[in-house]
């Protein structure tokens, strides 16, 4: 009650008197829309162009600028030119599908196990391997991509440059997203659930088996889904490791045309394939995730969304 | 099934083997790699081939190529001098450019997105989905000269003819920017989602007005945040050389990384570029050391 | 397999240089409910842990039915837990949570089903077959918890804290329904709590622990009619500790003569043949608030300084002449106190039920009344009788 009585409190910096206060120029409930429109504008210049570059993938002339009509002849229509006829892009989707595959393939795997066995192992081994790995997330591609070319070319021969290469360093670049985000998973579900697995008979293995993977599976998921899209779009070290053109994926064969040699929407063709790939690899992701953690989900449903994106 | 060894810890195989062929992957791929790259820059040339000869024995390392790089930084017809200032001042300004955008849009989407939140939480995550080669090409095809910003630029009466993609530092230091902050938000999103509300109310509750709060809770509850954002956009920044590639492709524009890929293509210069390599990673070290001392720290303390 | 006994020798468990479980020597008899008692870190929960075989002790036997079990990994033992969290495995149906154990008991699949309805039966969730552990209340849960644990027809069912997540109603509720299953079962329970409220409505037998050791071992009436030192008393209850000397020359005919400030009075329980400086405990049921003037041997003139309505009784704080408080109880029986706050009153503290205690040498702290909460003043020495 506003009493009279009361002397307000001489105000000290940044705590307001609460008789002495003006009346509050605005609706303290108003929502943010200054930040909600700045939002808004940094979703536009992050998306847009992108839209356009797609659209462009389907632009009837050999422009990039100029919109000249619907077509789809980049993609399968002209002889010449298309992705699906013309080898060296035909190969180039190819080879980006088998360097994400394969390399989801070996690099998951190895990647949880190394998660559960660093995380149980509490030795200092454990801990230099840990910081081994972390240091791979966050060393600039280029200094590691250089390592690996003379690692291959001067020591290890026997790994061939080209596409075993590729894949042997894709793994290694990319074993910090399973180590990691299993990791963490790791951490959150706690010892309870395997204690209580081997308090009802199982044994260590087959704790782990029955009740730590599908449990971490969904972490599982969200890893396999991001190496694999962090593959497809992998070049620095692509790149460094290809032998000849014909083991070129996608990111590499667009990069080395961007400024000349391949007309520019077959780039934009190919570079729409990309983003379909990752993000039907996305969706099948998300999709997968949320049944995964049907039996755990909370209220507020963005644990699937942060969860497939690794954060 | 005999007897084991009893429970938990004195049992530790089964824990290692399941590390093993991530311990080993790491060592021979990650590792060992540094060290051949230590041997070719110690090592010398094949002058018939102009081929590299590592040299395996740190005892005979030979400072050939360490001395050629240095008179590539500071003897004349130094060359080196300037991408590494450039990439220093790229770096910081994308850097900062980028958490200040960053920033906000994390905060808002973290705070005051609420039922929406999924929605923008896609809009932001998308990005990451798409590849770089693609934001990059989109970008390309918009700066040409016949391109779109050209002409949105004349529509409004401002000069439509600029030829962005010819070298031009800003529109590297833009494409730096638009190719890192989806990480950085999606990082920032990370750490500002965890803030505990309760505090931030406590402060309002105390008397503290917004903008106070603001300044002096919230800010400081996200320093890790900021923290951790900054180093995982400045340290690969540092070694990129592709964007320059893309969307510039001059050599005023270029960055340290330009220069070893540069050197480790040139026959005769492999050497070289190893050893600029290494330097950028010596320099690279000590706050990566911190970072991931930090990291573990941080990870333990949650366990 | 029949059973059930646990025993435990000189077991001994050392974490760096500090002994959370110092040399503990107790016999569980089968088909007993047996509670271990005591404050976070006095060593309860490693000790069950031990039982469990999730913690290898430093030194000591585990004995299982004379086997000494402690060299086997907790999927060897004849032992079952239900875990403080419950740790329902949340991809598994509640059928297929309360079925796990069976695969490694080799039970025959048409038998799995039958037993899994048993089990459901028993802890009353016939019908919850198909939930999943994240559509179950935190009561349906924990009786998920036990009867995963109850299937396996274990000679020893270890319960850490099982109740503790649930609001006092359910808690009450689940208390009386899990002493009667046991009853039912006839599988040794042994149940690890902070809430004493639990272990003497639940058990048999309980052991009340300090800092690693067992302070008493006994039944509920013996612990807490007969506390063997300050400790045990205050944790059991209000036990109203005061500090007093025996007047020497006093012990005769079982019964001790003591000073408290200027008063006399006689204890006739607990430690008679104590000597010098001594603490008191009388519960507060046992105490009388009469008028002012009433005489007669064992009473203090008082003042009554608060009234805590409670409900079934009112609890009610008198301030003796000595200058201790002392919390006695009244039951609410629907007549009116002939006292208020600030009423000068007479306590009279029976003899009987007046206890002579040692000093068991250990920090008792702050004595909280574990009904309100609230801090009552330490009485254990920094204010002089």
């Amino acid at each position: 009650m506003a009493s009279t009585a009361e002397k307000p409190v001489s105000g000290s910096s940044g705590v307001e008197p609460r008789d002495s206060q003006p009346p509050p120029r605005s609706n303290p409930w108003r929502r943010p829309w200054a930040l909600e429109g700045f939002t808004w504008l940094y979703i536009l210049w992050s998306i847009v162009p992108i839209a356009i570059a797609v659209l462009f993938s389907f632009n009837k002339g050999a422009s990039q600028a100029t919109w000249q009509g619907f077509s789809t002849k980049w993609y399968v229509g002209s002889q010449v030119t298309s992705v699906l006829h013309n080898p060296s892009l035909h190969h180039a989707v190819i080879q980006t599908l088998i360097l994400g595959g394969l390399t989801t393939l070996i690099c998951v795997p190895i990647g949880v196990g190394f998660a559960i066995g660093i995380d149980r192992w509490r030795t200092r081994t454990a801990s230099g391997l840990n910081f081994v790995l972390i240091f791979s997330f966050v060393i600039p591609e280029l200094l590691l991509a250089v390592a690996l070319f003379l690692l291959v070319t001067q020591a290890l021969t026997f790994i061939h440059l080209g596409t075993p290469a590729e894949v042997a360093g894709l793994v290694v670049w990319n074993l910090s997203w399973p180590a990691i985000i299993v990791r963490a998973r790791l951490i959150s579900i706690g010892r309870s659930y395997e204690e209580a697995a081997a308090d009802l008979g199982a044994s260590r293995l087959g704790a782990i088996r029955r009740v730590l993977l599908p449990m971490l599976m969904p972490a599982i998921f969200a890893s396999a889904v991001l190496v694999f899209a962090s593959t497809v779009d992998d070049f620095v070290i692509v790149e460094q490791l290809s032998s000849t053109a014909n083991t070129q994926p996608m990111s590499v064969l667009i990069y080395s045309n961007v400024h000349g040699g391949l007309s520019g929407p077959a780039l934009n063709a190919l570079a729409t394939i990309m983003l379909l790939i990752s993000l039907i690899v996305a969706v099948i992701g998300f999709v997968a995730y949320r049944w995964l953690t049907r039996g755990e989900r909370t209220e507020g449903g963005t644990e699937a969304l942060t969860g497939i994106a690794g954060i | 099934m005999g007897r084991r060894q009893g429970s938990g810890r004195r049992n530790r195989w089964l824990w290692i083997g399941l590390a093993a062929p991530g311990a080993v992957w790491l060592l021979v791929l990650f590792v060992a790699p540094f060290y051949v790259m230590l041997s070719v820059a110690g090592g010398g040339i094949n002058e018939f081939f102009q081929t590299v000869v590592p040299v395996w024995n740190p005892i005979h390392w030979s400072s050939f190529n360490f001395s050629a790089v240095w008179h590539d930084i500071v003897g004349p017809g130094a060359f080196i001098g300037s991408p590494a200032l450039r990439t220093i001042g790229y770096t910081a300004i994308a850097t900062v450019i980028s958490l200040a955008i960053a920033y906000p849009v994390a905060y808002f989407v973290s705070r005051y997105a609420g039922k929406r939140k999924s929605l923008f939480l896609i809009l932001l995550i998308a990005p990451f989905w798409v590849s770089y080669m693609m934001r990059m090409l989109a970008w390309i095809d918009l700066l040409q000269q016949g391109g779109f910003f050209n002409s949105a630029l004349s529509f409004f009466g401002l000069p439509g003819n600029t030829d962005w993609l010819g070298g031009k530092s800003v529109t590297v230091i833009m494409g730096l920017v638009y190719g890192y902050i989806p990480y950085l938000i999606l990082v920032l999103y990370a750490f500002l989602d965890r803030i505990d509300q309760s505090l931030i109310e406590a402060a309002r509750d105390l008397g503290l007005s917004k903008w106070r709060t603001f300044w002096s809770v919230t800010i400081p509850l996200s320093k890790p945040a900021l923290v951790a954002g900054t180093f995982i956009t400045v340290l690969p920044m540092l070694g990129d050389y592709f964007t320059n590639q893309l969307l510039s492709g001059a050599p005023g524009t270029s960055m340290i990384g330009n220069a070893i890929e540069g050197q480790l293509d040139s026959p005769g210069e492999t050497g070289q570029g190893a050893v600029l390599a290494l330097m950028l990673l010596v320099v690279l070290l000590i706050p990566m050391i911190y970072y991931v001392v930090s990291t573990a720290r941080t990870s333990r303390e949650m366990a | 397999m029949s059973g059930g006994n646990v025993k435990l020798e000189s077991l001994t468990k050392r974490f760096d240089e500090v002994a959370a479980v110092d040399d503990i020597s107790l016999e569980i008899q089968a088909g007993e409910f047996f509670s271990l008692l005591g404050p976070s870190g006095c060593g309860k929960t490693t000790t069950l842990r031990m039982v469990a075989g999730f913690e290898p002790p430093s030194t000591g036997k585990i004995l299982l039915d004379g086997d000494d079990v402690a060299k086997l990994p907790p999927n060897r033992r004849d032992v079952n837990t239900v875990f403080q969290s419950y740790a329902l495995f949340p991809f598994l149906t509640v059928a297929e949570n309360v079925a796990f154990g069976m695969k490694y008991k080799s039970v025959p699949k048409a038998q799995l089903k039958t037993r899994v309805a048993e089990a459901l039966e028993m802890v009353q969730l016939s019908g919850y077959e198909q939930r999943r552990p994240n559509q179950l209340s935190g009561g349906q849960q924990q009786r998920v918890a036990l009867a995963r644990a109850l299937v396996l027809r274990p000679s020893v069912l270890l319960l850490d804290e099982p109740l503790g997540a649930l609001d006092a109603k359910l808690r009450r509720a689940l208390q009386v329904e899990l002493a009667a299953l046991q009853k039912q079962v006839g599988i040794t329970f042994l149940y690890v709590t902070h809430d004493q409220e639990e272990a003497l409505t639940m058990s048999d037998r309980l052991a009340v622990m300090n800092h690693g050791k067992v302070a008493q071992l006994g039944t509920p009436e013996d612990v807490y009619n007969e506390p063997a030192d300050a400790y045990v008393a205050d944790f059991l209850g209000v036990s109203n500790l005061m500090d007093a000397r025996v007047k020497p020359g006093g012990q005769s005919t079982g019964c001790c003569r003591l000073q408290m400030g200027e008063f006399t009075l006689e204890a006739n329980a607990g430690e008679l043949n104590a000597t010098g400086a001594v603490k008191l405990a009388i519960r507060p049921e046992r105490i009388n608030v009469e008028p002012y003037e009433t005489v007669g041997a064992n009473r203090v003139p008082g003042m009554v300084e608060r009234l805590v309505f409670l409900g079934s009784t009112t609890h009610v704080y008198v301030r003796l002449a000595t200058g201790s408080t002392l919390q006695t109880l009244v039951r609410n029986d629907g007549a009116e106190l002939p006292y208020g706050q600030g009423t000068a009153v007479s306590v009279s503290i029976p003899a009987d039920a007046l206890r002579v205690l040692p000093d068991p040498g250990v920090s008792v702290g702050e004595i909280h009344d574990e009904t309100t909460g609230e801090e009552l003043l330490d009485l254990s020495g920094t204010r002089s009788a």
